[in-house]
């Protein structure tokens, strides 16, 4: 039993509380932007003399417990200039409202103190990854198109879903485990191009938060992590236009005020434009004989936030999502057009009791649906597949004397599910009709105590309490949370953490890819909820003067009710697709360890990952096992992973940026052997392969060095730049899949023997992109 | 429908220089016991014939290896005919066959045979299949464009009581070349519905045209998709590896009968 030994260091730090220490008094307020006043989310506010420190809230807010007497506060945000302020503690209830200025342009941003290090090390919280849209501008990228997600991919504990993806597996979870949140709303499919990018433009977001383990209460739904992605919020000053010229997509993006210090906007949008080129080409190829067009593929984006301040103590945020994929394909009368994406809109009002009482009620809907429309001559078909969200949730933020800070709130969300939704016509009448439709509900309350102790030991204990109904079978899970942290010395500091999730609704994909047709099925009286239990601990060292921070977080998580899929089973149009599923466990386990530097010229981070990823189906719970019931590895089990991560300001208009990534190769299946299948009619004897272990063999290393560097231009108005990237700067062929290639000979067609294949994606891929403000 | 997104990622390919972006790997297989490999198929008017033969690592010799000493035993109503081992080319077919049987095969719908195979070094394989009637092809149709080209449109009734599976055949000219079409198909989304099957606009006057209908056991319909699939897994990134679904017990194969409509038509 491992689980006890996981546990016991936990333990013994959680047992640890010193007691006597002296009376202390609450010290809260809101920490916001000069810029455009809007409230700063994770920004660090402490105490270095006393180690305390405190991180605000989405809303800005954090409060501390100080001891009575005079102290120096410190206050640091990623991509701000840091302030310290003398502050005077005398008794409980001191409000300090403090606003950051921003470093103006992306060069000076490097050598900005982000989250400084001390803070991290005094954070009660763990497994959390903060990124920046400006932290991520800096580094290089696949066709220079700017990815916070596939950023997020270079921290220890998170992989990629392959060459190029923008898919997150956490801490060996897959990419439906996931709850991805924009302003609060969830995203279904957050993937353009299967996979390729995310749908994130980062020109409207402003940071995103990535949660390994040691869940905060708030979140439930999903096993392995929460992205918690934040838009961007309208400049107050004064309109602005921003934008990007790419080799694959441009995007644009205007804001500013409506009514100055009253209501602000911003709208974004982009759009690839492959199509316009691959039309061309069509175009000149016309009537040439025996050629197959090149299917029409685009995607565009499009993010709009407005911000109303209704008095000093009400604001509503008022946030909205568009994308969608397209993919049209017209040959000798046979027509094909497949679209897919999100809508999101997200209504949050923000509504202050008193300094110590927040509340944020926030009114979503959110949908994903793909639509296959294929046409030829007087026959036609539709195929549909879509989910729906309407949500309510509330969170209350209440700062309480004796150092605690307790959020408590609930949820409640009703789904809708169209599944493989099939329309066959002929003519105008219909030949076939066929899919399922579900309605489910789900609900959520929490209540947590985020609880200073001392100024040595900081605690966050919850718990949740969610439940889903579907067709009159109700699920209902209990799902408690808990993290410490404790400082062993000014620079060393240990925590630990544990999580138990639930998720109600799962991702019916057996592509390992982010396919558009993967497609969402609610839990039902076959398909029961799946759930996790996450234990991590770690420990923090701060060193070279504070300039270093050494992380080393060592986690185990059992996965219960994981779903895999029948052989042979038939995902795409299904009325009974729920005895297709196969229900098995899983477990992850690993080391993590990070080096990160955020001062001088010099910045970045290396992380290194050890770690397991592996699956079971048996019989236990089946009629059919998968890999004879055994272990198997997942595709994406990679027992090591490095990233290292240097951003260099070389002078005042130039920085240069690096990224290597060397990780073992992915779990893959190939077949062992083969026999010859005639068929009934027919010379031709084909070969058809006998696979057997899943996932049983190893593709070669992958590793890759990305190179950027981002020069300042001078222009008369506003500010600009020019990114370069190069993408597999040495050019290294990194295996994407394997087959086997059969080798005939051209006389005869007699099969001379066959030959594993190893197929890469990328080159070395270079691009620039120019980028304007004004 | 995988394979849509192999499409999908032309464009971008494009883009890139796409050459030697492949090349050859040497991957060691772990060890591998042979297998027996039979495939059956009983036709009422026909000989009891099969092919009796063996699965092999992946990189050994390509040529398919004869089991000579196999016996095989077909048993229909309690009795049982032994299949020897003689093997044969049948020309109208192009298909090879180890073991043919001088008796011929009458069974009728509804009639149950067993097959057992068994060779010297111990292996042994089992199978049933259940006698299915003929579905008959009640349309051919076609449709010409204005490029003077042709698409095919072939309709048949389905059975209402019974979940029905079909394999579906065109051939141009002659039964020994590769169909032009070759699919699967089942009634669970058409169940008592007329079900039509069209084409792409492949074909031009006088084309001489052979469309098959079989009427499938469920079975055979599970071994041809779980081929296809193995055989689509090979090479596709977005597959899973799919299990060989056989229709018998100790080997790999499938013992089947074929119930068909065939009508040949020529384009005008």
């Amino acid at each position: 039993m491992r689980f006890p030994l996981f546990l016991l260091p936990l333990l013994l730090v959680l047992l640890c509380v010193i007691p006597g220490f002296a009376q202390t008094y609450a010290v809260n307020g809101i920490i916001s932007s000069t810029d455009n006043g809007e409230p700063l989310a994770g920004a660090t506010v402490s105490v270095p003399a006393l180690q305390a420190g405190s991180l605000t809230n989405e809303k800005g807010a954090y409060t501390l417990q100080l001891p009575a007497g005079t102290h120096t506060l410190q206050v640091s945000y990623l991509g701000y200039q840091p302030i310290s302020r003398s502050i005077r503690v005398s008794n409980s209830g001191t409000t300090i409202n403090l606003a950051l200025q921003p470093v103006s342009s992306q060069l000076q941003e490097v050598e900005v103190e982000t989250n400084t290090l001390r803070q991290k090390l005094n954070d009660t919280r763990m497994s959390v990854e903060k990124l920046s849209s400006r932290e991520a501008k800096l580094l290089p990228a696949l066709f220079g198109e700017i990815d916070l997600i596939k950023t997020l991919q270079l921290k220890p504990g998170v992989q990629s879903g392959g060459e190029g993806s923008s898919g997150l597996y956490v801490r060996g979870g897959g990419p439906d485990q996931n709850l991805v949140l924009l302003d609060g709303a969830v995203i279904y499919n957050p993937s353009h191009l299967f996979g390729f990018f995310s749908v994130f433009n980062p020109d409207a977001v402003k940071s995103v938060e990535l949660y390994k383990g040691g869940f905060p209460a708030q979140f439930g739904g999903r096993l392995s992590s929460v992205l918690d992605v934040d838009m961007n919020e309208g400049n107050n000053e004064s309109i602005h236009t921003s934008g990007g010229l790419g080799l694959i997509s441009s995007r644009l993006t205007v804001e500013g005020p409506v009514i100055k210090d009253k209501a602000t906007f911003t709208i974004s949008g982009r759009r690839t434009y492959v199509d316009v080129f691959t039309r061309q080409i069509n175009k000149w190829s016309e009537g040439k004989e025996d050629y197959n067009p090149i299917p029409d593929y685009y995607f565009y984006d499009l993010n709009g936030k407005f911000t109303y301040k209704l008095g000093a103590n009400d604001q509503l945020y008022l946030s909205g999502y568009y994308g969608r994929d397209f993919f049209n394909f017209d040959n000798n009368g046979f027509k094909f057009g497949f679209n897919w994406g999100n809508t999101m809109a997200a209504l949050r009002w923000r509504h202050k009791y008193n300094p110590r009482l927040y509340a944020n009620t926030t009114l979503s809907a959110t949908s994903y649906q793909y639509t296959i429309k294929n046409e030829f001559d007087v026959f036609s078909l539709d195929l549909t597949s879509a989910i729906r969200d309407y949500s309510l949730k509330t969170d209350y933020d209440l700062f309480v004397d004796g150092g605690h800070s307790i959020r408590f709130g609930a949820m409640a969300t009703y789904h809708g599910f169209t599944v493989g939704k099939l329309n066959t016509y002929n003519g105008d009448s219909l030949t076939i009709g066929a899919g399922s439709n579900y309605k489910a509900a789900e609900f959520g309350v929490y209540a947590a105590d985020d609880y200073q102790v001392n100024a040595r030991l900081s605690l966050n204990y919850g718990l949740r309490l969610s439940g889903f109904g579907n067709s009159g079978k109700v699920y209902m899970g209990l799902e408690p949370r808990a993290s410490a942290k404790y400082n062993l010395s000014e620079t060393v500091s240990l925590k630990g953490s544990f999580a138990s999730m639930m998720q109600y609704i799962h991702l019916v994909s057996n592509s390992g890819a982010s396919l558009p047709t993967d497609i969402w099925y609610p839990s039902t009286r076959y398909v029961k909820p799946q759930r996790s239990q996450q234990v991590a601990l770690g420990v923090s060292k701060l060193f070279g003067n504070g300039r270093f921070l050494l992380t080393n977080e060592v986690y185990y998580k059992w996965m219960h009710r994981q779903i895999d899929f029948r052989n042979g089973a038939n995902l795409f149009l299904n009325d009974s697709l729920e005895s297709e599923f196969l229900f098995g466990k899983g477990r992850s386990y690993g080391n993590e360890v990070y080096l990160e530097k955020t001062k001088g010229k010099t910045t970045g981070w290396i992380g290194y990952t050890l770690s397991w990823t592996e699956r079971k189906f048996d019989m236990e719970d089946n009629t059919e096992d998968i890999n004879g019931g055994n272990w198997f590895p997942a595709r994406y089990d990679r027992r090591h992973d490095l990233n290292v991560v240097v951003l260099h300001k070389l002078s005042k208009r130039l920085s240069l940026t690096g990224v290597f990534v060397f990780s073992t190769g992915d779990a893959y299946s190939m077949p062992v052997a083969r026999f010859a299948f005639q068929d009934v009619e027919g010379e031709d004897a084909a070969v058809v392969p006998i696979y057997l272990r899943r996932n049983g063999f190893r593709q070669v290393s992958y590793h890759r060095l990305d190179l950027g560097a981002v020069l300042k231009l001078r222009p008369k108005h506003g500010e600009a730049d020019l990114t370069f990237s190069v993408y597999n700067a040495y050019n290294r062929r990194n295996p994407y899949f394997v087959y086997i290639e059969q080798r005939k000979d051209e006389g005869d067609g007699r099969i001379l023997g066959f030959q594993a294949k190893q197929v890469s994606l990328f080159p070395v891929v270079p691009s620039v992109t120019y980028n304007f403000k004004f | 429908m995988t394979r849509i997104f192999l499409y999908l990622l032309l464009p971008l390919l494009l883009l890139l220089c796409s050459c030697d972006l492949q090349k050859d790997i040497e991957v060691e297989l772990p060890p591998y016991a042979p297998q027996l490999v039979v495939e059956c198929y009983l036709e009422p008017g026909q000989p009891f014939r099969l092919t009796v033969l063996e699965s092999s690592s992946y990189f050994e010799t390509p040529q398919p290896v004869v089991v000579d000493d196999a016996q095989v035993y077909i048993t229909y109503n309690g009795k049982r005919t032994e299949v020897p081992y003689k093997p044969t080319y049948n020309e109208s077919s192009g298909r090879l066959y180890t073991h043919v049987s001088d008796e011929v095969m009458n069974g009728k719908p509804g009639d149950v045979y067993d097959l057992e195979v068994r060779d010297e070094k111990g292996r042994k394989v089992t199978g049933t299949t259940t006698i299915l009637p003929k579905v008959p092809i009640d349309t051919i149709e076609w449709k010409f464009n204005e490029k003077d080209k042709a698409y095919l449109l072939t309709s048949f009734q389905d059975n209402p009581n019974s979940a029905d599976y079909y394999r579906y055949f065109v051939h141009q000219d002659s039964l020994k070349t590769d169909p032009d079409q070759n699919f699967t198909s089942s009634d669970n989304l058409s169940n008592n519905k007329r079900i039509s099957y069209g084409s792409g606009f492949d074909y031009e006057q006088g084309d001489v045209v052979i469309v098959t209908l079989f009427h499938i056991e469920k079975q055979y319909y599970d071994f041809l998709n779980s081929t296809a699939d193995a055989r689509n897994a090979n090479g596709n990134p977005f597959a899973q590896p799919a299990q060989i679904e056989s229709s018998v017990q100790g080997g790999i194969g499938i013992f089947t009968n074929l119930a068909f409509d065939r009508k040949v038509v020529v384009i005008k």
